[in-house]
């Protein structure tokens, strides 16, 4: 008789934490440890008579004495709840030393606990953020603030031309941020063309020269051919071969070999095996947005004058990987529900902490951020928020510290996107408390 | 200026001339264009730059070339210092598009000495691991983990860190642990950072030092592009060591993209009708953009402008050496295709328009240029 116990699992290694109820525990586990330390440190600051708070050597010894108390079990966590409250301790301390003699210790106390009961607060919404059995759904922040970035960066609709009429109307003010999200810095991972002919990659620096080369090619010198679904009418299209001409020693034969599927992401197509062309359904978007121009000729023909935007194909592009949202590539789900959470995260920071509150620096330090995003990450890909397979968020502890050292290179429209996360929070909550 | 360089200059003039008058030609024969009075006056502005660029010995190339566009991104200057400050100086919004391109925009570059592939993680990484400590250091084993397990890093990491460091400059001390508390084994961690000079260039705007605590943090500005100012200044400083920069197709995608500049500086701003729906574009902000006339952007037109033009660059940035290296062939005009791409985000199209975002190096070099045609009206 074998003694060893045979699981009662069907599901694959590795694909054992798929249900909310898995996730959404994991993500509240550091946020529940980082919480009591502050409102500890609080009630301890608080107590304390404010000029002993000028000796820095008190503030060690407490910090000693809350380090004996921790009986957390697990090596990680308390390894983690050290950390953290070593470095609330230190940024207090170093609080005090830098403004003991312009301020009155007593204020100082006093922007103390103010900074720290921000700091509580916001770290209790990021608790609440959602809840366990997701109900009343649309009344939760997580959901409302899913909600809010996907209308203005990857937007669903019923067709394609509903989902890139919304990606327009956000571009004006987000396009930087529009078009971020389809770069994922890990491009080099992937291929223009995947055997899998149905997934989606992100954007890689070529592809995206290619896009502008086309774009340019079709307002200088556009070539006009029969229109195939119209009659009498006179469709712009380009030469493929002109597009690639530029390329030295053959330096974009992949793309060039993968045209087909390239073409069909920005909403074009090979005519004649040597042309591109809008498709037909591309045509009427085209039109609506007066990207195309229709001009009657003099012999009854309707020809279509491109005069296109930087956005007019970049945006069919996530328009296209919006509305293919379940195809899409394991670094693009990756890269796309990173910045969703980081967004989410930042937004309501900004909400919650003052710019000079002194604790800012710890949730934005890459520590705290790699043991809440993650799982955030995970979160917003459910069903009823962004609808990504959350089977290829990666979990290696490497690919996370990649993906995650990405956040340092944000671009300065993602800041102001932030800044605009804050006020909706702000605006939710207020209406949510009536 | 010896009699021959003097000789190589005139020629190079010469040639331009010849360019602009079969530009001049091309544009007389075609029209693309759908604003009215674009043609006459992209015509009018060639035959007034092909009237007065080469007057004076070309004085107006010089000032353009040598004092605008060298001082804001290819300093001329052997001190990497002085170099990185005047470029990090000319940093905007959209400069920063012109810094990147320059290094990493060129679609034909093959050059090995630019932040390509695997350099620009590196790089993003060194901007973290900066902003995570409040001393303004890196460390080794810090940096290493941010790879992965810091006690076996990957042989390309260290390699490029290597030689990330030595191009930037940064110096080095050693702090050596007799027992490491992982294994009790002898440790030595080295620290880098940047050397003092680098380091008052960065205080205030990207490093904030607080003497008081004696800590000095990053700002939110410092971001990989104090990185990537870095590289051009080290492009810069070493132009006369071509192996060094990335040989051949560097130098040539830097006069492109200088050309371009150059070309897109002098182009005649167009009125545009009222009833123009660029007008009523979002993406269309008058006061900073204008249209610039189509045709320019035609392959006949450019190719003769640009030839002479990048040779005039070249000559300019790096003497006969850099003219020497300017590709002759049939890759010259796959070089001269692909110019019209680039820049987009700062020569971008808005609804078929083409348009010039008025960033500081265009309105600086267009200032040169009337401040002269008026001096020549004068006399």
């Amino acid at each position: 008789m074998s003694y060893k116990k045979k699981s009662t699992r069907t599901t694959k290694a590795g694909r054992k934490r798929e249900k909310w109820t898995d996730i959404l525990p994991r993500y509240l586990t550091f946020i529940s440890h980082m919480r009591p330390i502050l409102r500890e440190t609080r009630r301890i600051i608080a107590d304390l008579d404010a000029d002993l708070l000028l000796d820095t050597e008190i503030l060690d010894n407490i910090r000693a004495e809350e380090e004996k108390r921790n009986i957390r079990k697990v090596r990680a966590l308390s390894e983690f709840s050290a950390m953290y409250r070593t470095n609330v301790y230190e940024i207090i301390k170093d609080f005090i030393v830098k403004y003991r003699d312009s301020i009155p210790i007593i204020d100082i106390k006093d922007y103390i606990i103010d900074f720290l009961y921000e700091s509580v607060d916001a770290l209790n919404l990021l608790r609440h953020i959602t809840n366990p059995d997701e109900s009343n759904l649309e009344n939760t922040y997580l959901y409302v603030l899913v909600k809010f970035l996907e209308d203005k960066l990857f937007p669903r609709g019923a067709n394609l031309s509903i989902i890139y009429d919304k990606l327009l109307k956000a571009s004006n003010e987000f396009y930087e941020c529009q078009r971020h999200i389809l770069q994922s810095h890990t491009y080099y991972r992937e291929k223009v063309h995947n055997p899998d002919l149905f997934q989606i990659p992100g954007i890689s620096p070529k592809v995206y020269q290619i896009i502008n080369n086309i774009t340019s090619l079709f307002n200088l010198d556009p070539n006009f051919g029969e229109y195939p679904e119209r009659e009498s009418a006179e469709l712009p299209m380009i030469l493929k071969s002109e597009v690639f001409l530029p390329y030295v020693d053959s330096i974009a034969n992949a793309e060039e070999e993968s045209i087909d599927a390239l073409a069909e992401r920005i909403g074009l197509r090979q005519l004649n095996e040597i042309f591109l062309a809008p498709n037909h359904d591309f045509v009427e978007i085209l039109i609506n947005h007066n990207f195309l121009n229709e001009i009657k000729q003099q012999d009854g023909t309707i020809r279509l004058f491109p005069q296109f935007s930087n956005e007019t194909l970049v945006i069919y592009y996530l328009a296209f990987t919006s509305q293919r949202r379940g195809f899409l590539s394991k670094e693009l789900i990756n890269w796309i529900s990173m910045n969703f959470a980081f967004l989410i995260y930042m937004g309501i920071l900004k909400w919650k902490l003052s710019d000079e509150n002194i604790f800012y620096n710890i949730f934005k330090d890459l520590q705290t951020n790699e043991k809440v995003l993650p799982y955030l990450m995970k979160l917003i890909c459910f069903p009823n928020y962004l609808g990504l397979d959350k089977m290829k968020i990666r979990d290696s502890i490497q690919y996370r510290k990649e993906i995650f050292n990405f956040i340092g290179s944000t671009i300065d429209n993602l800041k102001e996107l932030i800044e605009e996360i804050a006020i909706y929070s702000e605006k939710f909550d207020k209406e949510r408390k009536k | 200026m010896t009699e021959f360089q003097d000789n190589i200059w005139r020629e190079l003039l010469r040639n331009f001339e010849g360019g602009i008058e079969n530009s001049i030609e091309k544009l007389k024969n075609r029209d693309i264009e759908n604003i009215p009075g674009a043609k006459d006056a992209l015509i009018q502005r060639l035959e007034n730059i092909k009237t007065y660029f080469p007057r004076k010995n070309g004085e107006l190339f010089k000032q353009s070339i040598d004092d605008k566009i060298q001082n804001n991104f290819f300093p001329n200057t052997k001190n990497f210092t002085e170099a990185f400050s005047q470029i990090l100086n000319s940093r905007t919004h959209e400069q920063d598009f012109v810094i990147n391109e320059l290094l990493n925009g060129f679609v034909t570059s093959k050059a090995k000495a630019i932040a390509l592939g695997t350099q620009g993680p590196v790089i993003d990484r060194m901007v973290e691991a900066f902003s995570k400590r409040n001393d303004f250091h890196i460390v080794d084993y810090q940096f290493y983990a941010m790879f992965g397990d810091p006690n076996k890093p990957k042989h390309y990491i260290t390699k490029q860190l290597e030689e990330l460091i030595n191009m930037f400059g940064l110096i080095s001390k050693q702090l050596v642990v007799e027992k490491d508390i992982r294994k009790s084994e002898r440790k030595i961690y080295t620290f880098y950072t940047f050397p003092n000079d680098i380091i008052k260039i960065l205080e205030k705007k990207y490093l904030i030092i607080d003497e008081e605590l004696g800590y000095a943090y990053v700002s939110d500005a410092f971001d990989r592009n104090v990185f990537i100012c870095m590289f051009l200044a080290n492009l810069a400083i070493y132009r006369d060591d071509i192996e060094k920069i990335g040989g051949a197709y560097t130098i040539n995608g830097i006069c492109a993209i200088f050309a371009l500049i150059l070309l897109l500086s002098f182009l005649p701003k167009l009125s545009v009708d009222e009833s123009n729906p660029i007008l009523n574009d979002p993406g269309f902000d008058q006061n900073r953009m204008s249209v610039i006339p189509k045709s320019w952007m035609m392959n006949q037109v450019l190719e003769s402008l640009f030839e002479p033009l990048i040779k005039i660059v070249a000559y300019r940035l790096g003497g006969g050496l850099w003219l020497s290296k300017i590709i002759d062939s049939e890759v010259n005009k796959k070089i001269m295709t692909q110019i019209r791409f680039l820049l987009k985000d700062v020569n971008k199209w808005i609804l078929g328009n083409l348009c010039r975002v008025e960033i500081p190096i265009f309105v600086e070099i267009a200032n040169i240029f009337t401040e002269v045609l008026v001096g020549y009206e004068e006399e």
